[in-house]
This record gives structure tokens, C-alpha cells and sequence, in this order.
């Protein structure tokens, strides 16, 4: 049977941590694209993927890691920029099932052209962490990659600053009347739609940030955009559409009990965290902090 | 939208065009189809397209020899259908794309790594290319969807890759049902061939205390199982519960741990590609190589990731049918032919299994001397096949058409600045799958 | 009668014609293609039901087709080939999955409900791949034997192409037939009402959450009919079948053929079937011509196929009117 040392709970508590602020850094993007935009975004993990691999290619050709940390996230924020204002913005108010069409479209193209671009191809490839990064401290009876610790910091940083901009900030007063009535911001004379580019570009950016930190641990996997796309989906329905809080309260509850569960019974696992969707929306509706509609 | 008062005309008219809609379309493609223009996977670097139409100067169009093959080249298996495209196109071009007096037309589709899929394509293969003879696959799940079709259809067959157990059996033995054909063969492997050598193995040479963490789908519990009864009766004792993550775990965190706390001396470890890949590498990370060493099948090590794994793998156990350091003159040539062909692409186990599987077909074509009208002449000769191969001796046994597969120890070992699966021993016979379930 | 009118009971009749002579004029590989669009047709217009009609936008619909399809085969194969057996049995289980799964994802609308229904069908398919014995697990289900159908000591198999053909072809005509029934009839109208406004419709007293679950229950009873015939059809069941990129292909059907117009949908299934088929047998580039198929749909084709239909016959009916006045 299980051996549940104090070590072993750690150990899995902080693994879940990183899946984690992974979740998060996709579920933000999505939550508040979704709330303020009502836009169903099926291409999310595409960033997420676009990220990753072009943090690779920059990580390659320059050496450095941390180059490829900042540089990507700003092209797919470019690229995500352009997707909202060319193919998203034409579709405003014609309802979900255009947008899953069209979102759905999108990611066969994005995945297929990753499978095109030649050094990414449809093979798998590793992505080395830094050497400042790359050992092991040791942990319990065994050791923990410094890296992950590191993912963690930086993921808990990343939210802290998101939540400070959202709540103190004037561009997030924007957001969050955005989410609670997009027309009526427009209404106050500002430039609504030019938020809307800027979020959906800064969710896209996030969900990239998030594919080039998360790589050195999980490789470079053709179809690794429809996994983390469903997770992220369920934290956002399990968090509340359009709110950060959600996103991160609800991103720590299915990475934990994800990654618990795969530890404990990995058959099952899968029935943990829809159980857990299935059981939070029966008990309220709208996810843990949405807004009633 | 919809039209609340619908009258009987209303309702004709819309079952008629659905209805005409869904023959119509169809009945266009038939008029419209010719002979499917095929193009080369998708390389990442140059590689010559494959000739798609057969030349017309002197044959006359029945006489080309048609071949169909399903393999991956999308979605994750899609290296392994590269890798095994490639090869078998180095083997057609060495002979010129011609056997027994016939040019060779080969027809390419994708696997999809789907099974509805597959069998639509081999449906349009049988059915309206009309081909000769089939080959590929390398899904196990796609490999038993698409034996009925290929056995009703009494078509020669020569699997590439799929090491399914069931495939090449007789008989049942519970609820499983061995799926023996006499028309299809295996050039590749089986699961038991791999893993089963091993167990008896790691029992004498690594260590008699083991766990086991395989991936968990058909290949992996599989060969865990086949690993398990020849270790334990070498007197070899499992410790703790089987370990399986679902297959495409690329976080093995949650599992290390367990593991580790098994407290065993060796780990048997089935995983392959991108898996092999995060779990080599963390097995590393989370301080696990410090004391138990890795023992599997050779897809954990292989070409395609192990670049990627680096130190982490080194001195892992594996067994498989082949090495890249195996040394005889069908392997030298094989893989300067194939680093020529492809620079760049790391040549593996699979495209290995391509080049033979093309070599079969060419061998039993030239045995018939192209006529292949005379079917059970036409399996015979494919039944007696034999050559150098680049894994050593090539031979199918006839009982189960399967390949008999030298299988050789592997360990993972540091030469010339790279990392190679170091061939440390083999068995001394060579492996024959088992003939009854 | 008006000429329009003629000109659609003209085509009904060359149409329904054509179905029934297809075998026999072109080969096995038409005939199961064309076998193949009809289960997937079936599959579709039960989508369609809740998407077009309800308003309920399901993302895990292939759980009924995928049951049908595992529960058809694992009865073929335990307890008997014949289909007069087999199948109401499967059928049952389906409902029985559909009474549960819609029963708590009924509560849900919009995003919740599609996220529900996504939910149960991976949980659907994580069991079906866990449970080895039943479904054979990641393996699947092979080897199931030809459906039969046997009646005392008179026995038909329908061993051939052609004959599998026009069973499905049966199931396709009356599932078609009840289910524009349904639509048609006061029940329907009622769902059209649930999409449109479902508070008032529960204002005026009706218990909306009741046709929600028989409207869900329904959809996904006839899923399992195109999936029991799709055991029968292909002889393997696999896992792909239950899995979210199943239900993702059948929700583009509809919306590609037309969504709430139940014919659309099975056009959409025709067009994404024999699509796929042809774009990927010609070249490797195939889901980027798909998705760029898909997104241009979005653009041109708003209302679907059945859209771009009813745009070609009102153009002919106002060149009608106008050639009429002359």
C-alpha cells in the first residue's frame, strides 16, 4: 500500500503547485477572455503550444533561456493581437457555435504548421532549463529539481502582479467593467474593442509565458495543445468566467487534486477532477466566484 | 431560423435534398477520383519526393505492383511513420522501385493515429486503389482494428511496425482471442519478444528485486506482464504494486515518489517517445538514478529521444531486436545510406524495420518473378523470405508468420561525444514469438 | 401546384431513386462511404436535435454514439449476432447513460452545459479504456461479427457490403422521418421555444427541465442507434470514438451543414466525411486546409450549407416571382 510520509506529501503538494500556476497562467487568459469577451477561445492551447517551441527555437539560436522566457511571449502576444482583430473581431455577437468553429479551425492550422516548420516537426524535442537551474536539491530521501521550485516562484510572482494590476491598476477597472458590461465601458468612451485586442493579446502572451516555462519539464510533444486546452477549460468553468480570483483559486484546487490523484490512484484521476467540476457546478453554478448572469 | 409551420411539401423537399445531397456528393468523388496522387511525408529537411505515378513508357498499367501503406504521419506517432517512410523509400530507390519485372506503385495514408480513420483509409485501399499488397501500421489498437478487413480480404500483408501480441496467436486463452492470419506477416516485432528475454536476464545480470512502472495501455501492460512471468521464474521477486501512469504522462512527479519507495534495486520501466523522454529525464532529476537503475524495452532509449535524455540515460538496461552499434556489414550500409539520404534525422529502430519490410516485399516479388495472380505462391514466398538483415539474420516462422528477432542487451554508454545504446549481450537463441496463446 | 413545389417532389423521388440504385452501380468503396455518411448522418441530426432545436450545445454527444457503439459489439459478441436481440439491449444502456448524464447536465446552460457534457464523456471514456474486459481497453473492441438477424429458425446475415448498406439506409430513412416528427410536433415546438426564451416558456408553465431531459434523452438514444450500426459496420470499436475530438467533429457537422434544420446536419457529415477522406489521402497538409475550410465557413457559409442552400432556392423562387409577373 501507499506509503503517505510527511515527505511524500510535500513532495506531491509542491508538484501540484507548479502544474498549478501552469493551469493558471492558461486559465487567466481564457477566464477573462471569456467573461468580458464572451469569446470561446478553442485556440488557447495553441499559444500555449506556439510558446513553447518558439521559446525553442530561440533558446537554440541564442543560448539563452531567458531570452526565449521574454522574447516569445511577446510574438505569440503579437500573433494572438492579430488572430482577435483580423478573424475574432468580425464574428462579435454571433454566438458560441461560430467561435468554436472558427477557434477549432484555428488550432488545426496552428498545429499543423508547428508540425511544418522545419527543426520542430512532428518528433519530439527536449528543452534544457538553464544550468543555473537545472540541478537538484536535496529532498526527503531523494531530491527536487531546482527548476520546478523555480517555475513555482516565478508562477506565484507572475499572479501577484496580475492580481495587483487587475485591483489597482486603471487598466484593470477597465477589465473588470469590462467583464461585468462590456457595452457600457464603450459607452463611456472608451475604446473598447482596443481592450479587448490588448486582453485577448496578454492572454495569449500568458498562455506562452506559461508553454516555454513549463517545457524544460515536459518537453516538446506534438498534440500537447489539446491536453493542457481541457484542463485549463476546466478551470476556468471550476473558477467563475471573468475573474482572476477564479482562475487562481480554481487552478491550486485541480492541480492539487490532479496531481494527488494521479499520485494515489492514477486510474481514477481523471474522475477526480471532473467529479470535482461536476460537484462544483451543481453547488454553484457559475464556478467559485463567477458573477450570476 | 427554422420555419414553425412546415408543410408536407417543406418536409419533401428538405428530405430530398438531404438525401440527394448524401448520394450526390459521393458519386461526384467517384467520377472525380483517378489514381490518388500520393506526396512524401513531411520531412523537415530535403528529401525526394517519391514518384507517385507509375511510368508509363513500357508497362501496361496492370502490370505495375500496387502497394498501399497506412502509417503515421500527424499527431504523435507521426516520427515513427517518417522514420519508417524514409527507410523503406531508401530500400525502393536502391532497386529502383521495381521487383519481379513490375514497377512498384506505392499508394501512402495516414494513420492518424485513429482507428475510424484507418480503416476508412484501408477501405479506400482495398476498395478503390485496388492494391496488391499492404503495409504499415503502427498503432497496436489501429493494427487490430484493421486485421478483419485485410484477412477478409485476403490481402498479403506485412506489418511495419504494430507489436501487438494477439496478432500473430492461435487459439484464446480467457477473453483474449489470437488474430492469426495466413495472410499477414510481421517484420517488426512482438511485445513478447522484447520484454519476455529481458526478465529472465535482469534476473541474472542486474538484479533480483524489481518494480514495475509501465505505461498504462495495451504495448506497455503488456510487456510488463511478459517481463514479469520470465523474471519471477528466474527467481527474481516484484517489489511493491505495479506503477501505471496513463499513456502520455509527461509530469512522471506524482509517480517518482512511489517508486522510490518501493525501496527496489532495478525499476522495469515501459514508456516510449515523449514519455520516455520526461520520464528518463526525471527519473534523473528526483535523485531515483542515484539508487536504482533503469531496466526496459529499447523504445525508451531509442534514437528519437535519446538525444534528448543526455546523461540522464546512461547505463540504463534495455533490450531490443537492434542497436545502432551493432556491427555487421547490413547495419554500416543501412545507416550511411540512411544519414546520406536524410542528414539530419537520427536513424532508429523503426526506420530499421521500414528498410526490411521493403526488402520482403521486393525479395518475395523477385521469388515469384512478379506473378503474383497465384495467391498461395505468392505468401509462400513471402513465408520463405530470408536475408542479412541490418538486425542480423531475417527469417519470418512460418507458424506464426511473425519475424524470429535476435533480441540484444543494451546499455546506454557514452562514445565519440555521443549517446549509444552499447550492445552488452544477446540471446542465445534467437526469439520466436509463441505460436498458441 | 406551384413549380417549386413539383421541382422538390421530382428531386425527392430521383434522389431517394439513386440512394437505392447506388450499389449496384458503383463499387464497394462508394457503397461504404456513402454507409458511412448515413451512420454519421443519424449521429448528426441527434446532435441537432439539442443543439438546433433546444438550444443545448453538447461537447461529449460521442458518449452515446461511443456506448451504442461498445454496448452493440459487446453483445454481439457475448450474447448474440442477431440484431433483433443485440441491439435493443445496447439501446437500453444508452438510455440508461442518457437519463443519468443528462439528468445532472440539464441543470447547467450555456458554457456550464457544454462543459458538464464534456466532463461525462471523458469520464465515459476513461472507463471505456480502463475496462479491459468489457471494451478491450486501449486495444478495442475487435473482432465483432456481422450483423445478423434471425427469427425463429430463419436467419439473414448481412455478410456483404450492400446488404449492410440498405440496413443502414432503413435506419437513416425512419430516423429521419421521427425525428422531423418530432420536430414538427408540439413537443418540438416547445424545445424551439426553450432555445429561443426558456424563462418565459416556464412563465407559461411549462416544466422545461422535463423536455430538456426527454429532448437529451432522445438525442442521445439515436447517437446509440448510428452507433450500434457503426459497430456493425466497421467490426472494431475503439476508444478515438468516445474521446472529446469525437464529439468536437460531430458538433462541426452540424454547424458546418446547418444547424436546427436536421437535414443540414446530415449534409455537414457527408462534407466533413468525404472531406477528410480525400484532403488527407491527397496530401499531408490536411488539417490546415480543414481549418482553413472550417474558418472560411465561419466567414461565408454563416447558417451552414443548408444556408447557402436556402440562399440558391430563394434566389430561384425570386427569379420565379420575376419571371411570374412579366
Amino acid at each position: 500500500m501507499l506509503n503517505l510520509t510527511p515527505d511524500f506529501i510535500l513532495i506531491q503538494f509542491f508538484n501540484g503547485l507548479a502544474y498549478s500556476l501552469l493551469l493558471f497562467l492558461l486559465a487567466a487568459g481564457l477566464s477573462i477572455i471569456f467573461g468580458m469577451m464572451d469569446v470561446m477561445n478553442l485556440a488557447h492551447g495553441s499559444f500555449y503550444m506556439l510558446g513553447a517551441y518558439t521559446g525553442y527555437s530561440i533558446a537554440r539560436a541564442t543560448s539563452s533561456f531567458w531570452l526565449a522566457l521574454f522574447i516569445a511571449p511577446l510574438i505569440v502576444g503579437l500573433v494572438g493581437f492579430g488572430i482577435e482583430r483580423m478573424l475574432l473581431r468580425p464574428l462579435k455577437g454571433r454566438g458560441h457555435l461560430d467561435q468554436v468553429l472558427l477557434t477549432f479551425g484555428l488550432a488545426l492550422v496552428v498545429a499543423d504548421f508547428v508540425r511544418a516548420v522545419p527543426g520542430w516537426g512532428g518528433e519530439v524535442h527536449a528543452f534544457p532549463p538553464p544550468i543555473e537551474l537545472a540541478g537538484s536539491i536535496p529532498f526527503g530521501s531523494g531530491q527536487y529539481p531546482i527548476y520546478r521550485l523555480f517555475a513555482i516562484g516565478v508562477g506565484l510572482l507572475l499572479a501577484a502582479i496580475l492580481g495587483l494590476i487587475i485591483s489597482r491598476t486603471q487598466i484593470g477597472a477597465i477589465v473588470r467593467a469590462g467583464v461585468a458590461d462590456a457595452e457600457m465601458v464603450g459607452g463611456l468612451g472608451i475604446n473598447i474593442s482596443l481592450v479587448f485586442s490588448i486582453v485577448f493579446a496578454v492572454g495569449a502572451g500568458l498562455a506562452a509565458f506559461g508553454g516555454v516555462m513549463t517545457a524544460p519539464i515536459v518537453s516538446l510533444v506534438p498534440g500537447m495543445d489539446a491536453r493542457t486546452l481541457i484542463a485549463a477549460l476546466i478551470v476556468v468553468v471550476v473558477g467563475g468566467l471573468g475573474t482572476l480570483r477564479g482562475a487562481f483559486w480554481g487552478s491550486l484546487l485541480i492541480g492539487e487534486v490532479d496531481t494527488f490523484g494521479r499520485a494515489l490512484l492514477p486510474d481514477y484521476a481523471l474522475f477526480f477532477i471532473y467529479g470535482i467540476m461536476v460537484g462544483v457546478l451543481l453547488l454553484r453554478p457559475t464556478g467559485l466566484f463567477g458573477r450570476k448572469t | 431560423m427554422s420555419n414553425m409551420s412546415i408543410t408536407r411539401r417543406e418536409f419533401l423537399r428538405k428530405l430530398a435534398l438531404g438525401v440527394g445531397a448524401t448520394a450526390v456528393v459521393p458519386l461526384l468523388q467517384a467520377c472525380a477520383t483517378p489514381a490518388t496522387p500520393t506526396t512524401a511525408p513531411v520531412v523537415a529537411t530535403a528529401v525526394p519526393t517519391v514518384p507517385a505515378v507509375v511510368s508509363p513508357t513500357v508497362l501496361k498499367p496492370s502490370a505495375s505492383f500496387k502497394l498501399g501503406s497506412i502509417l503515421p504521419y500527424t499527431k504523435v506517432y507521426a516520427g515513427l511513420g517518417e522514420s519508417i517512410t524514409n527507410a523503406m523509400t531508401l530500400y525502393f530507390e536502391s532497386v529502383n522501385y521495381t521487383a519481379g519485372g513490375r514497377k512498384i506503385e506505392w499508394v501512402k495514408e495516414d494513420e492518424e493515429n485513429d482507428a475510424q480513420i484507418s480503416l476508412r483509409k484501408l477501405s479506400k485501399l482495398i476498395d478503390q486503389d485496388k492494391i496488391d499488397m499492404f503495409t504499415g501500421i503502427v498503432s497496436t489498437a489501429v493494427l487490430y482494428a484493421v486485421r478483419d478487413p485485410l484477412n477478409d480480404a485476403k490481402m498479403p500483408t506485412v506489418i511495419s511496425n504494430g507489436g501487438g501480441n494477439l496478432l500473430t496467436r492461435k487459439g484464446t486463452k480467457g477473453t483474449a482471442v489470437g488474430r492469426y492470419s495466413p495472410y499477414i506477416f510481421r517484420a517488426s516485432f512482438s511485445s513478447y519478444q522484447i520484454s519476455s528475454p529481458l526478465g529472465d536476464w535482469v534476473a541474472k545480470n542486474v538484479s533480483k528485486k524489481v518494480a514495475i512502472c509501465a505505461s498504462n495501455y495495451g504495448f506497455g501492460t503488456e510487456s510488463a506482464a511478459d517481463f514479469k512471468a520470465t523474471f519471477t521464474a528466474a527467481g527474481g521477486t516484484i517489489v511493491g504494486n505495479d506503477i501505471l501512469p496513463p499513456l502520455g504522462t509527461t509530469d512522471f512527479a506524482a509517480f517518482l515518489p512511489q517508486i522510490q519507495a518501493t525501496n527496489a534495486e532495478a525499476v522495469y520501466s515501459f514508456f516510449s517517445g515523449s514519455d520516455a523522454l520526461s520520464y528518463v529525464k526525471q527519473f534523473d532529476q528526483f535523485g531515483l538514478k542515484k539508487t536504482m537503475k533503469i531496466v526496459g524495452a529499447g523504445f525508451m532509449t531509442e534514437s528519437d529521444v535519446l538525444p534528448g535524455q543526455g546523461a540522464s540515460a546512461l547505463d540504463a538496461y534495455t533490450s531490443l531486436h537492434w542497436s545502432t552499434e551493432l556491427d555487421n556489414p547490413e547495419n554500416k550500409a543501412f545507416m550511411d545510406a540512411y544519414a546520406k539520404k536524410f542528414p539530419g534525422k537520427d536513424v532508429d529502430v523503426f526506420a530499421m524495420q521500414g528498410f526490411d519490410a521493403a526488402r520482403v516485399i521486393v525479395e518475395a516479388l523477385n521469388k515469384v518473378q512478379g506473378d503474383t495472380s497465384n495467391k498461395d505462391k505468392f505468401l509462400e514466398a513471402i513465408r520463405g523470405v530470408s536475408f542479412n538483415s541490418p538486425r542480423g539474420k531475417f527469417a519470418f516462422d512460418p507458424k506464426t508468420q511473425n519475424v524470429i528477432n535476435q533480441i540484444y542487451f543494451r546499455q546506454v554508454k557514452q562514445s565519440g561525444g555521443k549517446y549509444v545504446n552499447a550492445i552488452i549481450g544477446k540471446t542465445d537463441q534467437p526469439i520466436l514469438d509463441p505460436e498458441n496463446m | 401546384m406551384p413549380r417549386k413545389t413539383l421541382l422538390t417532389y421530382a428531386i425527392a423521388i430521383v434522389v431517394l431513386a439513386l440512394l437505392i440504385l447506388l450499389p449496384f452501380a458503383t463499387g464497394s468503396f462508394i457503397i461504404k462511404t456513402v454507409t458511412e455518411v448515413l451512420i454519421f448522418g443519424i449521429f448528426a441530426m441527434s446532435l441537432d436535435l439539442l443543439i438546433g432545436y433546444t438550444g443545448l450545445v453538447s461537447f461529449g454527444h460521442a458518449a452515446f454514439f461511443g456506448i451504442g457503439a461498445y454496448a452493440a459489439g459487446y453483445f454481439a459478441l457475448k450474447t448474440s449476432p442477431n440484431i433483433l436481440i443485440s441491439m435493443p439491449l445496447a439501446l437500453l444502456v444508452v438510455i440508461a447513460a442518457a437519463l443519468v448524464i443528462g439528468y445532472f447536465s440539464i441543470r447547467a446552460s450555456g458554457v456550464y452545459f457544454l462543459m458538464l457534457t464534456l466532463a461525462f464523456s471523458q469520464m465515459v471514456y476513461a472507463i471505456a479504456d480502463r475496462w479491459t474486459d468489457v471494451t478491450g481497453g486501449s486495444n478495442g473492441l475487435a473482432g465483432i461479427p456481422r450483423p445478423l438477424v434471425q427469427i425463429g429458425g430463419l436467419q439473414y446475415s448481412f455478410d456483404d457490403a450492400t446488404a449492410r448498406y440498405f440496413l443502414v439506409l432503413v435506419f437513416f430513412l425512419v430516423s429521419y422521418l421521427v425525428l422531423r416528427q418530432i420536430v414538427n410536433s408540439q413537443f418540438g415546438h416547445a424545445l424551439i421555444g426553450i432555445r429561443e426564451n426558456e424563462t418565459r416558456l416556464r412563465a407559461i408553465g411549462y416544466n422545461t427541465t422535463r423536455f430538456k431531459l426527454a429532448a437529451f434523452v432522445i438525442a442521445g438514444l439515436f447517437a446509440g442507434v448510428a452507433g450500434v450500426l457503426y459497430a456493425g459496420f466497421n467490426r472494431f470499436v475503439s476508444t478515438g470514438e468516445l474521446y472529446w475530438t469525437a464529439s468536437g467533429q460531430v458538433l462541426i457537422m452540424v454547424i458546418i451543414g446547418g444547424a436546427g434544420t436536421l437535414v443540414g446536419p446530415v449534409l455537414g457529415a457527408a462534407l466533413i466525411l468525404i472531406l477528410q477522406n480525400m484532403v488527407s489521402s491527397a496530401t499531408d497538409r490536411w488539417p490546415t486546409i480543414l481549418g482553413v475550410i472550417f474558418i472560411l465557413f465561419v466567414f461565408a457559409a454563416r447558417y451552414g450549407v443548408m444556408g447557402l442552400v436556402r440562399q440558391i432556392f430563394t434566389r430561384i423562387s425570386a427569379g420565379e416571382k420575376s419571371s411570374a409577373q412579366k
